[in-house]
């Protein structure tokens, strides 16, 4: 008894662990989800209420006799729910009924009854008569309301109708994409342009911060000059300073060596950090020396040491901070925001491009997603393919602090 | 003297050479120095730029004399000198060849292009894999295996080139070569000659034996050679930058004009406050300030009578009461349920990981992009965050037979929503970041504990307070202090959910975001640098007060 109910326990623990981490889970997922899903949406079916995930068509079919595909509805006829094409719409309909007994109506097009010259006084008001057929005779009749309604036919068999209000009507719906949203936000906006600009300036800043911060950081881990540790202390003091101190002196300095409205602004100070060489030399310090001092011995040089040697064996160190610097810089937005013009709009990055969408398109969700899609897919690729790295060494750098 | 009989008459007229060079490189830096502040050189630059190249020159004027003293004593600290020198004038003649061929700028020429040889690069990729793929080929085969390597590496270089021709490589050199021909550019490549020669002929063994340099030197000049590219950059692009931050609070400068010199009035601007007493809570702000200077900034009511709080800047009050009130909800928002969370993903069940790598993904993806999302999830009639809510009251409504009324929210539109609808989407963001940090500290707690926990008979929620906690502060210390330190920088949020940016009635307005409306949009941009200096300050400090509970808390660590 004890141990089943033990067995009980836990299985009702695990259950849950995983509820809770699937609610989370979800949580996380879903703004990614509807990103998606409606960036494939038509912008009618993103305004829908209440809300679906799943992009829908209104389907439709062609019936002989009739040029264009006909749009088709779920329609109730004889108690039964069929799906008809709507054939045609805003058919006048009136309500009548006679003058001294307004609740006994029925339902006619408006161009079945003929209008009479005849008017009737109800409730104080003068009242237009009507003829109106009922039963194979001629009533006159006063008009209570009028509403359009949609002349719906069977497919199949184009005889078989059926009339009721098509703005009531639920029309018959099939899933489908329409990844067309991606190419008109790619022309709308100069989305092309703007990422490969992205793309550019993130390469090229991966590269150069990585070549910058492996010799830097293996000057600090393995020569010995005079000042070393001064600067070593110098640059970990400014680890902790936020960019936006440097932002208006940055700008003025760009401005003063004309780069301002180019990408080399986006690229080259970013070359250059403190970080990325303080990562690098706590990779080279853990590097046992002995290989390095053999090496040395066979008369190899430095340089010949750290391409040869080091770097190769560095390789996990280096994609971790491939992949941090690449998000840093594909995500970055206030320093493009800063130093490129909203009107230059050929050296606009995907985040810039996304701002300037923002404002043009914010009638069509659809395709503002499609945007952010395209902003955010990227580095979610590279992020599953260097997961492995990556979350454990955010989790090991958050641990040595 | 033995060793002086050893130098072959080409060094000794090597060395000659360099020590008038490091005089005539000493009397051309001096009269640089001179010509800028009595000559035509430069007019127009601001105060700063001219102090520095004088400093710079000054300095450079001056080791360079002391080299050729010690060059002519054979003293090594002169060959020291003489490479630093030659290497940083032979960096910058570089770096002007460059920036005046329009190298940098011609980035964006690239980029037109780019896509155009993407095919090409996809060649070059395919060279990388050929050489990958030879660590498959068993060891008999060596003649396969050096054969793939060599073909593979010129694919590679064939595959670069042809990217190079097609992106227009050549169009690129002759327009750089074009560029060049200007008397900037051309003093800069005879620079790179004359430089690069005396980098030569000092550093070369024979000087280096002249001059007595010990065998440890040569470590030490490759360290700061090494070192340089970061070293420099981070000069010119970081700390040179900080400073003139610093500088520029001080100024009224407009990015425009020459900035003038205003001492402290700009920080007295954002901290000339005022408080007044209130005789009613209704009173008008001009019965009790002056409001040609001070704008009420909000009141606090007690009973019958209450205080002004007023400001000269009001719009600095409201953002940083807006980017504390952010900071306040977005830390502990971020951080508990992360720690929760973490403890849970702890239990060692399968799946963890693949839970892990989903909690991360928020974090990965563009603020800009993650911001437009969550407008339109924010949207209050077909928005998916209030269709949620209606859902939810619906369902407890027929369950308790109750009639709560749907709240309906508008979330970015509504002033008191606006800030909390921030709160959210950025607690969202970084929850998963600090449950993978919280997660990585919790896996090096050492098991004994709990075991010896479970044997004193410790129940789940007393192992959580006495053990987990305690010995989580290190990394709760470094998760609130930098979650605390982005959110007191919080801008691409509310820039891109807010239109306008600040909200409404100025609801969303954060430090940040008023930081770059006066430098950017008002460009008042010395005004703007010592609100970044204010905003160091608030971030400095609440960083101090956390680490001083973390190291009043974590008594366990020692």
């Amino acid at each position: 008894m004890k141990i089943q109910s033990y067995r009980l326990l836990q299985f009702l623990n695990k259950a849950l662990v995983y509820l809770v981490l699937t609610f989370f889970a979800l949580v996380m997922v879903f703004p990614f989800l509807y990103m998606l899903t409606t960036s494939f949406k038509l912008p009618a079916d993103t305004f829908r209420y209440p809300p679906r995930l799943m992009p829908r068509d209104p389907a439709s079919v062609t019936v002989a006799g009739f040029e264009e595909p006909l749009p088709l509805y779920h329609v109730e006829v004889d108690g039964q729910q069929k799906e008809y094409a709507l054939a045609k719409s805003n058919i006048k309909v009136g309500v009548y009924a006679p003058a001294n007994d307004t609740a006994a109506t029925v339902d006619r097009f408006v161009d079945e009854v003929t209008p009479t010259d005849k008017t009737v006084s109800v409730a104080g008001k003068d009242e237009k008569l009507y003829d109106v057929t009922v039963d194979g005779q001629v009533v006159s009749m006063i008009q209570i309301s009028q509403t359009t309604v949609g002349e719906f036919i069977d497919p199949k068999n184009p005889e078989n109708k059926a009339y009721q209000n098509v703005r009531k009507s639920e029309p018959v719906e099939s899933i489908s994409a329409h990844p067309e949203n991606y190419t008109r936000v790619a022309e709308l906006n100069n989305m092309n342009r703007a990422l490969t600009n992205t793309a550019l300036v993130t390469i090229l800043v991966v590269l150069g911060q990585l070549a910058t911060s492996v010799i830097g950081g293996y000057a600090f881990a393995r020569l010995r000059f005079p000042g070393r540790d001064t600067v070593f202390v110098f640059y970990l003091g400014t680890i902790m300073i936020p960019f936006v101190m440097l932002i208006v002196p940055l700008y003025q300095l760009m401005v003063l060596i004309g780069w301002t409205d180019h990408l080399a602004a986006l690229i080259v100070p970013w070359i250059f950090t403190a970080y990325g060489t303080f990562l690098m030399r706590q990779h080279f310090i853990t590097f046992p020396k002995e290989i390095e001092e053999a090496a040395l011995l066979d008369g190899a040089t430095r340089m010949q040491i750290l391409t040869n040697i080091l770097i190769p064996a560095s390789v996990p160190a280096l994609a971790t901070q491939a992949t941090f610097t690449f998000l840093y810089a594909w995500n970055s937005f206030i320093w493009p925001l800063v130093i490129i013009n909203v009107g230059n709009e050929k050296n606009h990055v995907l985040t810039l491009a996304l701002n300037v969408l923002r404002g043009r398109a914010s009638d069509t969700p659809n395709l503002i997603l499609a945007g952010a899609a395209i902003a955010i897919i990227p580095p979610l690729i590279v992020f599953i393919l260097g997961q492995r790295f990556f979350v454990e060494s955010v989790a090991s750098s958050g641990v040595k602090g | 003297m033995t060793i002086h009989s050893q130098i072959d008459s080409r060094t000794n007229l090597i060395l000659k050479v360099s020590i008038v060079w490091r005089g005539v490189f000493a009397l051309l830096s001096a009269a640089g120095a001179i010509f800028l502040w009595f000559g035509a050189l430069l007019p127009e630059a601001p105060l700063w730029q001219k102090v520095l190249i004088t400093a710079v020159l000054a300095i450079a004027s001056v080791f360079s004399a002391i080299g050729a003293v010690q060059i002519s004593r054979r003293n090594h600290s002169g060959r020291m000198i003489s490479l630093a020198l030659d290497y940083l004038a032979f960096v910058t003649c570089i770096v002007i060849a460059l920036n005046t061929g329009e190298v940098f700028i011609g980035i964006d020429a690239l980029a037109e292009t780019f896509t155009s040889g993407l095919p090409y690069l996809g060649i070059v990729a395919l060279g990388y894999f050929l050489s990958v793929m030879d660590e498959y080929f068993p060891q008999k085969q060596l003649g396969a295996e050096t054969s793939l390597k060599v073909t593979s590496r010129w694919v590679m270089l064939g595959g670069f080139v042809l990217f190079l021709l097609q992106v227009g490589a050549i169009k690129g050199i002759l327009y750089f070569l074009g560029k060049l021909a200007q008397p900037l550019g051309l003093a800069s490549v005879a620079g790179i000659a004359i430089f690069g020669f005396f980098l030569w002929a000092i550093g070369r063994s024979e000087s280096a034996q002249a001059l007595h340099v010990k065998t440890n030197h040569e470590q030490i000049l490759s360290g700061w050679l090494f070192l340089s590219p970061n070293l420099l950059g981070f000069l010119i692009f970081f700390a040179g930058p900080l400073v003139l931050s610093f500088y520029f609070s001080f100024t009224d400068s407009d990015a425009i004009n020459t900035p003038n010199w205003v001492g402290f009035a700009n920080y007295a601007k954002i901290l000339n406050v005022r408080f007044a007493m209130l005789s009613s809570p209704t009173q008008l702000a001009k019965e009790v300030v002056d409001i040609k200077i001070y704008d009420e900034v909000g009141r606090f009511i007690f009973g019958n009578s209450g205080i002004l709080f007023a400001a000269a800047d009001k719009f600095f009050w409201l953002a940083l009461r807006n980017t504390l009130t952010f900071g306040l909800f977005a830390v502990p928002l971020s951080v508990i349920p992360a720690l929760i969370l973490s403890n849970v993903l702890n239990s060692k069940l399968p799946g963890m990981k693949f839970y892990r790598a989903i909690y991360f993904m928020p974090s990965i993806a563009a603020v800009v992009g993650i911001s437009l999302v969550w407008q339109w999830l924010y949207n209050a009639t077909i928005g998916y965050i209030n269709y949620f809510i209606t859902l939810g009251i619906e369902f407890w409504n027929n369950l308790f037979n109750l009639a709560v009324v749907d709240p309906k929210i508008q979330w970015v539109s509504d002033e008191k929503t606006a800030l909390f609808a921030v709160i959210i989407i950025a607690a969202w963001q970084t929850m998963g970041f600090n449950t993978v940090l919280f997660l990585a500290g919790l896996q090096n707690i050492p098991g004994e504990l709990y075991e010896a926990a479970t044997v004193d008979g410790a129940g789940p929620w007393d192992k959580f307070w006495s053990i987990t906690l305690p010995m989580l502060a290190p990394t709760t210390f470094y998760v609130v202090s930098t979650t605390t330190i982005q959110a007191m920088q919080v801008f691409e949020h509310v820039f891109i959910l807010m239109n306008p940016p600040e909200g409404p009635n100025n609801s969303t307005i954060t430090l940040v975001l008023y930081l770059y409306r006066s430098g950017f949009q008002n460009f008042k941009q010395g005004y703007a640098s010592a609100i970044a200096w204010v905003l160091f300050i608030v971030i400095f400090g609440l960083t101090l007060v956390q680490f001083q509970q973390q190291r009043k808390s974590s008594i366990y660590e020692s």
